[in-house]
Parts: structure tokens; C-alpha cells; sequence
């Protein structure tokens, strides 16, 4: 039966954002598979891997009849792409099989009954709904999703703390050595929640969301968040546990500080970094009278030293860090300059941007 | 036998056996207990306590509640029918007031070292089998005069007592062994004249001490392979033998039909293997009530996790590690379900075997109640032959943010 015809990129575009969530190999063939539904002149494409669903549609010329078919989300995918940019692609359904006809190729895929493909149930409790631009939440994401925890013990840190607290919004990423903070204030006053995002749904978050000023909707409840943005709906199941409380590890005014070019300070740990310990990736941080001295060595002997002048007159300071935590933040934050407040050699580091109270980035010490 | 048997063996093969060995452990520490029941397998609730007067009071096995089975049971326990593997609740039944000490893994160990060194010490060339079990190769210490018409192989016995009395000396303890032209013979025959017993024997001895043996005996035929040989008329070791070859390849396949065929005239061929890596660490345990994966998500996902920090613990006592994390469930219906993950990298830390255990766990069908969890590495390496990098380890000189101290 004949399906649909439709220009390659009208069914590639909308494949490739439902199929980032689509696993290589799962227990459950369907899972591989991407819902395609032709209702009137919407085409609705749908993918999950029974943590995360992405659903999202595209809008055909001519309203088509109404049938519903999974096939592989992979091989559709791949096909599509290597298929000249201006081909027309036509889809019909022949048995149990998919044919896909463009130009002078043609491809059957096996297809698994529509009707057998899961979806997420509706998710319970209070809705708390906050509405950001897109483009505000993606930096929002993007400056703390790299503090995430990856397959932790403490599971509840494989994910990202979504809170929400009268008017404001705050998203907060810790695996137990560094933490980052970020909050932006919201036009109206919400019921206080909160969620931990799975890291995954995270990462397919700041891929989806556009550079826009359009909207997103973030409707986060006990068990769920839905993400609603352009055409795409991203309802994912949160982590369940208790985050732990990351207020009393920003430490409140550590008394030495100082303010230094973010690319300066960027560019020297990243020279440095080439001779630090590949494992342990350790580097000195001496601190005298408006002098910054940066020290890597690694296990073959060899040093590298950096001297950054800055404007100082704290404690003399002796203090490790692995290099990666440091650069992290420095490669994700777009400010001239941030602030380095610390303590003493044992003590957490404060990162800040000057001038800004919203982004916070505490990074704990190592012992080198 | 339709091949002549060479006159001389060519090998000689011990099988050394401790003798009831955790209950013997356990009898060196409450000597008060010798030549009663014992059985080994409560928990640590049940360690014996210590009255004013010194004396020591010991749980009974009548007073026993729950579903532990039986780890070792006593020669004196055995006595009424209770053995290893038996639920401990179907034994009290048996033996109600036999002893019941719990398990003191840690303990065995040391005594299994002990006495693993001890015959070390006389034969290196030793083959692991277990905590409790080892095969010795003794053919280059065999006195050449052995090999010929000496009888009854006076110099191969006197290495055999000699490694009998070291092991007793080294540990208190006793142990069963038994020798033969190969592993499968010495097997058989370490068990013949238990406990403390010492059988030696040869090709010629087979059908004497060998074939009135059930063939269930052999290792190798399990309760599936016994009973198709009980329907079809052959019980014991002998009336295996008497098979014909053809016969047993067209009713057990040309592999099995052509090695039952073998071991029944205690043909064997394998070597003494002295260097061999474990092929899997695993930990298990069941529970005191059976656990429903939703229902008792908490308390199950709290011995998952406890299963895998001991695991972990194990891995890095014996400086391995893992590519291959599996899960074993036991279901209330007793069926046994496995399911394995291989990771893209060597795991060895708790975490990284929670992490994959509890993939490989999504996989097996949870609607059931569970009575057991395992969790099992497999894909072992030596640790030390890693790059360093490869190997996860906590990287002990970063500080840690106080996000779970107590305030």
C-alpha cells in the first residue's frame, strides 16, 4: 500500500532529532525502530528507548491516508543521508515489508507492527511549567552539563538537578569533585520542584534546542519532564533519588581571590597540561604577591611552567587541580574574564564571571 | 579391555581431598565439639557465645529458622543423612541436634594456603581445584624401581603419606587422597577410603575397584546423563564398560558416546594443569525472604550494590580485572536465569561493576519474585598487565566536594 512521497530532507530533518536516542543494541527489537504516522497531512515520527522519548512531526503537501509503521531508525537514516540532497523518496508498505523507492535505488526494510511500539506512560503529580527561550536554556545546559557524573554508583548524580523555586530556575551538575550552578530568572513566580534529568535526555537536550528566542516549555513533574520546543516534544523519566544538597558546598567568601582573562588563563592550562600526568592530569597552582605560577609535571620528569600576572595580594598559596576540571569550565564559559576565589590548599575553589551571580563552579582541590 | 594396558603406568596421579574441610576447620577452633554433629552454613548470628564460666554455648541445628543450606556437614552429621547443599530446615528435621556454626570463608582460606603449601613444599606440581581439592602430578618423584614389579607400589605410598602427614602437621587437619595413572582414576578413588584414606591403583585395578562403582561417580555424568543411562539398563561404572563404543555414540552423540566409552575403562589423558587463571569471580546470595524487584527495589537495589562493592573487593584482592559483568537471578520457582553485559573497558571498582550488573539486570525478565542475586566478572585479566590508565581507579589524590557529609 502506498505510503507517502516526500522530499529527502522534509523525512531526514525530523528522523535525525527523534533517532539521537535510538540504542545500538537493546534487549527489545522494537526499540531500534522509529513510529511513523501519516494522520491527514502531518507526518508524526516518534522514537524511545523506554527512558526517553522524542516525538516530532512534519508536514506534508498532500493530506495522505492515515497508517502507522515502524521500521529501523538507523537504516532509514543512513539511507536517506546518502541519497542525493533534491531526491524524492516514496514509501509504500508491501506485506511486512517496507519498500523504499528513490531515482533508481531501491531498499526493503523490514518493518514491526505500529501498534506494538511502546510509549512513555503520562507522568504523575503536581506540573510545575516554566517557559525559557531556547536558545537561554542550551547555554544554561551547556554551562554545566560537562559536571555531570558518568555511570556513578551515586546514580542520582548521572543527571542534572532541575529546580524550580518561586521565580527562579536553577540547574545544578556535580559528580563529587566539582560542581557547576547556574540560575536565570523567571517572568512568573512558580510552585517550587525539582527533578534530576537523566544524563542522557541532557546531552539530546542541548542538541535539540535551537539558537532561537523561541520557547521552550519545561513541564517538570514527580516523575517525569517534558520538554516542548518547535516540533519536538522530549518526555523523559527523571532520576529517582535525592540530590544531594549542593548549597552548603559553594563556599560563601573565600578570602583570596583574584580576576584573570578567561582565554589567558585558558590558553596557559592548556599549554601546561601537555606535560602533566596523563592519569592523574595534576597541576600546581603557586600564588605569591600578583603572580600566578602555573606547574605541570609528568611521570617521565619533564615540567612545564606558565607565569600570568594578575592583581593579588592574598595569602601565599601552594594548591593542586586536575587540569580537565579546570578546563572544562574555561572552554564553556564565553565571558572576558571570571574570578578565582580560594581558600587554602585543602579548600575548594570558587569560579566565578565577574559581575554575574548567576553561574557558580566549585572545584575541589587535588593533592599533588 | 580390548587394548592391553601398559604394565608400567607412565604418569602417577594424586587427587587429594581435605577431609569434611570446613567442619574440620571449625572442629580446631571448638575442639569440645569433636565426635559430634556438625554442620557449617548459619549465619553470623549463629556463631557460638561465650558463657561466664568460659564453656561455649552453640546454636542447634533444631532451633533453626530460615533457608541457608549446608556448606559442610561433619562425618557424625553425615551419619544421619544430612549433607552439603541440604536446606538447612530439612536438616534439623534429620539431625536436630547437630551443631550449627556459620561460615567463616576467611578462615578456610588461610587453612586451604596452609595446606596447599604444605604438599607444595614435597610435589610443586600441583593443580588447583578448589578450596579443598588438588591434583598432584607425582610421576618425576616416583622412584624408578616404582614403575616396575615392586609391589604394592611402596615408594609412590611412601610420597603419598609423607604429603599426608605434612598436610596434618602444617594444618591439624586430614585429607583423603588417591592415586592413579590419571586424574579421572584419582578422582574416583581419593573417595573410596575417606576420610583420612589413601588408595592407590592402576589400570589392572579398574574393574575391581573401579567398574562396581555407580557411573553417576564420574564426573561428567550429571543426573540427566544417569538417568538416560539408567533407562537404557546401566548403572554402574562396569556395565558402562561393557557398552559398545558404536552403541553409545548412536545414544549420546559421537563426543560424549566416544568419552563415556573412555572413562569407563578410566581412560584419561588430561594433564596436571599448574598454572590456570579462574575464568570468574562471583558473589551470590540469597535471601532471607523472597524480594520482588519493584516491591523491594530498595532493599534489593542495597544488596545489589553490597554484592558488587564484595566482588569489586574480591577483583582487587587477586589483582584482577573484568571485561565481562553478568547477573544470576533465582526465581522463587528456583529457575535460574543469567543474563551477561561485556564493557568497553576493564572493570574492576564497584561502581563499574554496579554500573554493568545493573544493565546486564534490565535485561532479565523482573516480573518474578527472586530468591537469589549473583553477580559474576568474567573476561579476567591480570590487573598488573594493564596500562595503568586502562584500569578504573579512584584517583585517591582528589579531594572530594562534602556534598554527603553530615552536616
Amino acid at each position: 500500500m502506498k505510503l507517502l512521497n516526500i522530499e529527502r530532507d522534509t523525512l531526514l530533518k525530523p528522523l535525525q532529532a527523534v533517532s539521537g536516542i535510538v540504542e545500538r543494541r537493546h534487549t527489545l527489537p522494537i526499540l531500534s525502530n522509529v513510529l511513523l504516522e501519516i494522520a491527514d497531512s502531518e507526518l508524526n515520527l516518534l522514537a524511545t528507548d523506554l527512558e526517553i522519548q522524542v516525538a516530532t512531526k512534519a508536514s506534508l503537501d498532500k493530506s495522505a491516508n492515515a497508517q502507522a509503521i515502524t521500521v529501523s531508525a538507523r537504516k532509514l537514516q543512513d539511507i536517506l543521508r546518502s541519497l542525493p540532497d533534491a531526491a524524492t523518496v516514496s514509501l509504500e508498505t508491501q506485506e511486512s515489508k517496507l519498500v523504499l523507492r528513490a531515482g533508481k535505488s531501491r531498499f526493503n526494510l523490514q518493518m514491526l507492527p505500529a501498534e506494538d511500539f511502546p510509549r512513555l506512560a503520562q507522568g504523575t503529580g503536581e506540573v510545575a511549567t516554566v517557559s525559557v527561550a531556547q536558545k537561554n536554556l542550551k547555554r544554561m545546559l551547556q554551562l554545566v552539563q560537562y559536571a555531570m557524573a558518568q555511570q556513578d554508583i551515586r546514580y542520582y548524580l548521572n543527571g542534572l538537578l532541575l529546580l524550580v523555586d518561586a521565580n527562579k530556575l536553577t540547574l545544578v551538575a556535580t559528580d563529587g569533585h566539582r560542581l557547576a550552578c547556574i540560575s536565570a530568572t523567571l517572568d512568573e513566580k512558580q510552585p517550587r520542584a525539582e527533578a534530576i534529568l537523566p544524563r542522557k535526555a541532557v546531552l539530546e537536550l542541548v542538541k535539540l534546542l535551537g539558537d532561537t528566542d523561541d520557547v521552550v516549555e519545561l513541564q517538570i513533574q514527580q516523575n517525569q519532564v517534558r520538554s516542548h520546543f518547535g516540533s519536538v516534544d522530549l518526555l523523559s523519566k527523571v532520576v529517582d533519588g535525592k540530590f544531594p544538597d549542593f548549597t552548603r558546598v559553594i563556599p560563601s567568601n573565600p578570602p583570596s581571590r583574584f580576576v584573570i582573562t578567561r582565554t589567558e588563563l585558558q590558553q596557559a592550562l592548556q599549554r601546561a597540561s601537555i606535560l602533566s600526568n596523563e592519569k592523574f592530569r595534576g597541576v600546581r597552582w603557586v600564588l605569591t604577591k600578583d603572580m600566578l605560577r602555573i606547574v605541570c609535571t609528568n611521570a617521565e620528569q619533564e615540567e612545564a611552567e606558565e607565569e600570568l600576572e594578575i592583581d593579588y595580594s592574598g595569602e601565599p598559596l601552594d594548591i593542586g587541580f586536575n587540569v580537565t576540571y579546570l578546563l572544562d569550565v574555561l572552554n564553556n564559559l564565553s565571558s572576558d574574564q571570571v574570578e578565582c576565589a580560594l581558600g587554602d590548599a585543602n579548600s575548594s575553589m570558587l569560579i566565578t564571571v565577574p559581575g554575574d551571580e548567576n553561574f557558580k563552579y566549585v572545584v575541589m582541590p587535588m593533592r599533588i | 579391555m580390548n587394548e592391553a594396558e601398559p604394565k608400567v603406568p607412565s604418569r602417577w596421579i594424586a587427587h587429594l581431598d581435605m577431609d569434611a574441610f570446613y567442619a574440620s576447620v571449625e572442629l580446631l577452633r571448638y575442639p569440645e565439639l569433636r565426635g559430634k554433629p556438625v554442620v557449617v552454613g548459619g549465619r553470623r548470628a549463629h556463631a557460638p557465645k561465650t558463657l561466664p564460666d568460659g564453656s561455649r554455648r552453640f546454636a542447634l541445628l533444631h532451633d533453626y529458622a530460615g533457608r541457608g543450606v549446608i556448606t559442610t556437614a561433619t562425618y557424625e552429621a553425615r551419619a544421619f543423612g544430612v549433607h552439603s547443599g541440604m536446606g538447612l530446615m530439612k536438616a534439623a528435621a534429620l539431625a536436630p541436634d547437630a551443631a550449627l556454626l556459620p561460615a567463616d570463608f576467611d578462615q578456610y582460606r588461610k587453612y586451604s594456603k596452609l595446606f596447599k603449601a604444605a604438599v607444595r613444599a614435597i610435589a610443586p606440581q600441583i593443580e588447583n581445584r578448589g578450596i579443598d581439592e588438588i591434583y598432584i602430578d607425582l610421576t618425576d618423584l616416583a622412584p624408578a624401581d616404582d614403575m616396575g614389579d615392586a609391589e604394592p607400589h611402596s615408594g609412590i605410598r611412601d610420597i603419598a603419606m609423607r604429603i599426608k602427614s605434612s598436610v596434618h602437621k602444617a594444618t591439624g587437619l586430614t585429607c583423603s587422597i588417591g592415586v592413579s595413572p590419571n586424574k579421572l582414576l584419582s578422582k574416583l578413588c581419593s573417595e573410596l577410603e575417606k576420610p583420612n584414606g589413601l588408595t592407590i591403583i592402576t589400570m589392572a585395578d579398574v574393574p575391581g575397584r573401579i567398574w562396581p562403582l555407580p557411573a553417576s561417580k564420574i564426573n561428567g555424568i550429571g543426573p540427566k546423563a544417569s538417568e538416560k543411562l539408567a533407562s537404557l539398563g546401566i548403572k554402574t561404572i562396569g556395565e558402562l564398560a561393557a557398552g559398545d563404543e558404536v552403541w553409545l555414540k548412536q545414544n549420546f552423540g559421537a563426543n560424549y558416546g566416544a568419552w563415556l566409552h573412555r572413562v569407563a575403562h578410566g581412560r584419561d589423558e588430561r594433564p596436571v594443569v599448574t598454572h590456570s587463571e579462574p575464568k570468574s569471580i562471583s558473589r551470590e546470595t540469597t535471601f532471607e525472604r523472597d524480594l520482588h524487584a519493584r516491591h523491594d527495589r530498595e532493599e534489593l537495589g542495597k544488596l545489589f550494590t553490597r554484592l558488587c562493592e564484595q566482588l569489586a573487593s574480591d577483583l582487587q584482592r587477586k589483582g584482577y580485572a573484568a571485561k565481562t559483568i553478568g547477573v544470576k537471578l533465582r526465581f522463587d520457582d528456583f529457575r535460574i536465569v543469567t543474563r551477561v553485559l561485556t564493557a568497553d573497558t576493564w572493570i574492576q571498582d564497584a561502581a563499574g561493576i554496579r554500573h554493568w550488573a545493573g544493565r546486564a539486570l534490565k535485561k532479565a525478565p523482573l516480573e518474578q519474585k527472586l530468591r537469589l542475586l549473583g553477580v559474576r566478572a568474567e573476561n579476567l585479566c591480570v590487573a598488573d598487565a594493564l596500562p595503568r590508565e586502562d584500569v578504573d581507579q579512584e584517583q585517591h589524590d582528589q579531594l572530594t566536594l562534602g556534598l554527603f557529609k553530615v552536616p
